[in-house]
């Protein structure tokens, strides 16, 4: 059976709700003319933002379902394409609650931080969507940790091996064991291999100084050179799958924040309309 | 093939064990996924990571799946296998025993190198996942929550709750609550400025009519609410009366009025299902079937409510002012006389606009009439007239010039048909008796001439009462009365129809009767307005471009007459002396007009 994705469960369930939610929301923002205009402030705007407020509250509400195992109020895809799609409509019924007019203030505030949650929540299904193909294109039957392990082995015979070679081979090799990173920092695990990397210089060095050597060290510096060769690839797919989690964890960082940063300025949004009602 | 497997063991006492386990397999695949029958459960090795296959010459041969081995140190040499030969395959050695019984291939297996330290080395310099970096959802969330909570919503509300903190917010540099502003506000209360309170007197209150009402003293409802019966109406027809349920602010400079049609002809459509007595006709497009205009016309003679009229506009109407004035003798082409020489008049020279550029300032005698209709009496004195609209004045005023010019020193040629005297001398009684005399009877022969002849008859219906007893003859005028807004329900700016010539609405060159109704029709409007949606080559017509929806606001209109001020009286048969009103009557029928 096909891997069904998020967004096709039970036949595009939650799509069709949307869709039936932004229809009625067009409908009723098209229909319903007031003497005053199409805004927030007219029944049908008061009903067009309560319906959005409650859809955040509940979209937000998803945050703290998903770690509830024990919950029973269906699964947790069922619940995370809702909150793709829904969130999405969102987009519509927020919209329309505006009545087209932005200013700077507060309102604008929280529409266009709610903009900002619900694309980055975009690019979260991307990624989702996408990455963990390209994940296990990339490693594999493996696992970053036997990718370490690998490396440790390697290392282990690198070093046998350098111990007789001449000073700046083996320091060379040292350097690689003691110095080569994977992953790092923000920035470092999201760009994935970085340009100076001191396996590529060994491997490099041993390569350059293949004709300085006869009979076993000749044999030693092929092996060692194998050696490198194989820590590069493995490294570039561990470096490749750090940067790949990653991606994948990244978005969420933008995603949460902005949905609190947005839950208050939802709340100042609304006392403040009411406070000068 | 056939294959005997001794898995060799060693204890923590490093004491050797060995199992041996026989298979038949048609290859041996080697790795540490479960199908492999040679399986080797360490992560250094690859799920399938080479084979073994027993070759047709009997030789057993390794081949590499997806992992590497060296065969006695050489690497990833597959070939021949022979007896002895050391196989490294990760952490594991395989060693190729001789052959026994009528085993293919006897395989030793041990693993060698354990996972141990050299790992950590590579861990420590291993950093994945961004939990592992200064990131952090928490404290993201947290400092951007509480950031906007006390911006946005905290601040402004502390500075809009106490008189004392709203008096800081006001003088502070930027206003706390500036972030709550949904928009500019209208023109008119841009002045208002920051002071949210001005308007939003109660937190979480709507907007009170009153907050309105402080300011807007003088704005009415749709209808008067004088009656009882109006009030009942009212109530029934507007069951909600809040001000903000049709003026929403912050809408820009132009956003607080509503200008859709809608808000007339929701109900002016057919307004006998709201009010089932009412004498309006129903209405729902200009174009369409708006009712003929209702004149409202000034009756003379008659003072409040009564002295104007409603008719519906038609060729019929004749307007009653008590003035005569054939507009095509003013306009003719050839001119009238003057005494500056003959004059060709235009529409200005009489009707000037009033300074909102709406309508025209009254037309009056002294102004507009005087100048050509003298009102001098004496033709030998061109520096004395007779003032204008009081019989009694003209009377008093004829009067006493001609006793003071009969009686005086140095009399003047006028009085040389009562006998010339010399300069200085003293009149004897019965002289100044004869002289007194003669000024009452040339007063009255002048009068008689001013009035019946010469000047008042020309624009004023005149008629003469005879002297009775010791009263003296006299003139009645008929009462005048000038309408002067004759649509007074709707608003006509002529300064936006300056680009049309007077006479395309007012053709009065050939009028002959100052009765001619010169108001324009309906159809005369419509000749370039359109209704309420955007038509061709018209103006819009909406409800809203005439008539306004409030009583006492600038656009409802200007009433005939504002209550409380002067009105037009009837003359008495007296002449009335010393009635203030008789003048405003004559000149200024509609000084009422005055909003």
């Amino acid at each position: 059976m096909r891997h069904r994705t998020i967004l096709e469960y039970k036949h595009y369930r939650y799509l069709k709700l949307a869709a039936l939610v932004v229809i009625a929301s067009i409908i009723g923002f098209a229909v319903h003319a007031s003497p005053v205009g199409r805004y927030g402030g007219t029944p049908m705007g008061y009903a067009l933002g309560t319906v959005g407020a409650l859809l955040i509250l509940w979209l937000m509400w998803f945050g703290i379902r998903k770690r509830r195992y024990r919950a029973s109020s269906g699964n947790i895809q069922g619940w995370l394409s809702g909150h793709v799609y829904l969130g999405a409509a969102l987009i519509v019924i927020a919209t329309l609650h505006t009545g087209f007019q932005v200013g700077w203030n507060v309102h604008t505030l929280a529409y266009v931080l709610m903009l900002l949650v619900i694309f980055s929540g975009f690019y979260g299904l991307y990624a989702y969507l996408r990455v963990p193909h390209l994940m296990t294109e990339n490693l594999g039957e493996d696992t970053l940790d036997g990718i370490i392990l690998k490396i440790a082995d390697i290392d282990r015979e690198a070093r046998r091996l350098a111990v007789g070679m001449p000073d700046n081979i083996n320091l060379a090799i040292q350097d690689s064991l003691q110095r080569t990173r994977i992953g790092g920092g923000v920035f470092a695990q999201l760009s994935g291999p970085p340009r100076k990397c001191p396996t590529d210089r060994a491997a490099s060095l041993i390569q350059a100084s293949v004709r300085e050597f006869k009979g076993e060290e000749a044999r030693a510096n092929k092996d060692l050179y194998g050696l490198m060769l194989r820590k590069q690839k493995l490294l570039e797919r561990a470096r490749i799958d750090v940067r790949y989690k990653a991606i994948l964890d990244f978005w969420l960082y933008l995603h949460v924040p902005l949905s609190l940063a947005l839950l208050a300025a939802l709340t100042a949004h609304i006392i403040a309309v009411f406070f000068y009602w | 093939m056939k294959i005997l497997l001794i898995t060799q063991t060693r204890n923590k006492k490093g004491q050797a064990a060995r199992t041996e386990q026989p298979l038949v397999v048609d290859v041996l695949r080697i790795g540490r996924g479960t199908d492999c029958k040679l399986y080797l459960p360490d992560p250094r090795v690859a799920l399938h990571h080479a084979q073994i296959r027993h070759g047709a010459d009997g030789s057993n041969y390794i081949e590499a799946e997806a992992g590497s081995f060296s065969v006695d140190g050489s690497l990833n040499r597959p070939g021949k296998l022979l007896p002895d030969q050391r196989i490294l395959l990760g952490p594991y050695e395989l060693v190729i025993l001789p052959l026994q019984q009528d085993y293919d291939l006897v395989l030793s297996v041990e693993l060698l190198d354990p996972l141990r330290e050299g790992v950590e080395e590579v861990r420590s310099n291993v950093q994945a996942g961004l939990q592992t970096t200064w990131l952090s959802k928490r404290l993201f969330s947290w400092t951007a929550a509480m950031l906007i909570l006390a911006a946005f919503l905290v601040w402004p509300v502390m500075h809009a709750t106490t008189d004392e903190n709203r008096g800081a917010a006001l003088k502070a540099d930027v206003a706390p609550d500036a972030s709550w502003d949904v928009g500019p506000l209208a023109s008119a209360h841009a002045s208002f400025g920051r002071d949210c309170h001005k308007c939003h007197q109660l937190p979480f209150i709507q907007v009170k009519n009153q907050a309105c009402e402080d300011c807007h003293k003088t704005i009415g409802w749709h209808f008067p609410l004088k009656t009882a019966e109006a009030r009942a109406i009212h109530a029934a027809v507007f069951p909600e009366t809040r001000c903000a349920s049709c003026h929403r602010d912050h809408k820009g400079q132009n956003g607080l009025v509503r200008t859709d049609a809608t808000l007339c002809t929701d109900c002016h459509r057919d307004l006998k299902t709201r009010h089932a007595k009412t004498g309006i006709p129903d209405i729902g497009e200009f174009t369409r079937d708006h009712p003929p205009f209702m004149l409202s016309m000034l009756q003379p003679g008659r003072s409040g409510d009564a002295a104007i009229v409603r008719v519906p506009q038609d060729t019929k109407v004749r307007e009653n002012s008590g003035l005569k004035f054939p507009h095509e003798t003013h306009l003719s082409k050839k001119g009238v006389r003057s005494p500056a020489g003959t004059v060709t008049l235009e529409c200005a020279n009489c009707h000037v606009r009033d300074e909102a550029g709406i309508r025209f300032k009254p037309v009056t005698m002294k102004d507009h009439c005087q100048q050509c209709h003298s009102l001098e009496f004496e033709p030998k004195v061109t520096t004395r007239q007779v003032p204008h609209g009081n019989v009694a004045d003209v009377q008093t005023t004829l009067n006493e010039f001609y006793a003071q010019a009969a009686l005086a020193d140095t009399p003047i040629d006028v009085v040389v048909e009562a006998g010339i005297r010399r300069p200085g001398e003293r009149l004897a009684e019965t002289k100044r008796q004869a002289a007194l005399t003669w000024a009452a009877d040339k007063a009255d022969r002048i009068a008689h001439d001013l009035f019946e002849v010469r000047v008042c008859f020309l624009c004023h219906q005149i008629t003469a009462v005879p002297a009775v007893d010791n009263r003296p003859a006299t003139w009645q005028v008929a009462p005048v009365a000038i309408t002067r807004h004759w649509l007074p329900k709707s608003r006509f700016p002529h300064s936006q129809h300056d680009t049309f010539e007077c006479a395309k609405c007012h053709q009065v060159s050939a009028s002959k009767s100052s009765a001619d109704v010169a108001i324009p029709d309906l159809k005369k409007c419509r000749e370039c307005h359109g209704g309420n949606q955007p038509t061709r080559d018209k103006a819009r017509g909406t409800c809203e471009t005439c008539h306004g929806f409030h009583t006492g606001s600038h656009k409802a209109g200007v009433p005939a007459i504002v209550p409380g001020s002067t009105r037009p009286r009837p003359q008495t048969s007296q002449g009335n002396a010393a009635n203030p009103a008789t003048q405003v009557s004559a000149d200024a029928p509609s000084g009422g007009a005055a909003k």
